[in-house]
């Protein structure tokens, strides 16, 4: 069983959180024009990294909050977590 | 409109499991509660309100992580960042509550009759939640909540007293009786009785 460490509710069984994606995607500028390929990029082109990955992740049946999680998705092992709102 | 409680199908007085040629004290005993006062309160991350200024029977909110405060009647939870529940016997807080709570700084919903309610009291009660439950309970003691799952329904968990362990249960109304059938199945092996 994975663990996820919360930066609210502490070490917990990953069956209490849901995966929210890759976390480096970053969204274009608001109010400037955007080329189909930025927009394709945005929405569905996603890397397939082998090794250190930054991840979403909800703690949905704990605190709700959205964390950010530095995984191996090699290995499974977990670096680090913190607040959505932070950087890894 | 007469209410009907979430349990009221599936919660029957009696005794089950391997009750026989055991001390009835000991079993663990299986209660519905109902006619409870339930309040989220989520305060907005743009408020600057103070959390020591509000004061609900005479409690605060508490800002620490799993933290209970509770009195005789009330009690309220720590469920996340910003983010209580509120217990409560007195129906009168109803008013207060609104009273209090500015819809500037929080956001007051009332789930009093969306939540199905077991209470677990024994000293296996935490032996039972084990079963089902992925969480640490070594780490659960009086006065602390937690949110977690068992058997793929979300609860939460609140530990009213540790000796006796007594322990309520939370989990959405439609949930409430897959919920029994979940714990009532994981008290068999010590016997229960249904209160």
């Amino acid at each position: 069983m994975l663990y996820i460490f919360c930066p609210h509710c502490g070490l917990r069984s990953q069956n209490e959180f849901s995966y929210g994606g890759d976390a480096t995607v970053k969204r274009p500028a608001l109010n400037k024009e955007v080329s189909d390929e930025q927009w394709n990029n945005f929405v569905y082109n996603r890397k397939s990294p082998r090794g250190k990955h930054v991840e979403l992740w909800q703690h949905i049946s704990g605190c709700r909050q959205w964390i950010k999680v530095q995984r191996d998705t090699v290995t499974h092992e977990i670096f680090k977590t913190v607040e959505a709102n932070k950087e890894i | 409109m007469r209410s009907m409680s979430p349990l009221q199908n599936v919660h029957i007085k009696g005794f089950y499991g391997d009750y026989e040629n055991k001390d009835v004290k000991n079993l663990i005993k299986v209660g519905e509660v109902k006619d409870l006062l339930i309040f989220q309160i989520v305060k907005y991350k743009k408020s600057n309100i103070k959390l020591e200024d509000i004061k609900i029977d005479n409690l605060n909110l508490s800002d620490k992580p799993h933290r209970v405060v509770f009195s005789n009647e009330t009690r309220i939870l720590w469920i996340g960042p910003n983010n209580w529940l509120l217990t409560s016997k007195n129906k009168k807080l109803i008013t207060n509550i609104y009273h209090l709570f500015n819809d500037k700084d929080f956001a007051i919903t009332d789930l009093s009759h969306s939540r199905a309610i077991i209470e677990l009291e024994g000293e296996d009660a935490k032996e039972v939640l084990k079963k089902g439950c992925p969480y640490n309970f070594n780490e659960l003691n009086e006065s602390k909540c937690v949110n977690s799952i068992f058997n793929g329904i979300t609860i939460t968990i609140d530990m009213i007293h540790d000796s006796p362990k007594k322990i309520r249960l939370f989990s959405l109304r439609s949930f409430g009786e897959s919920l029994h059938h979940s714990i009532t199945d994981a008290c068999l092996e010590f016997g229960y009785k249904n209160i």
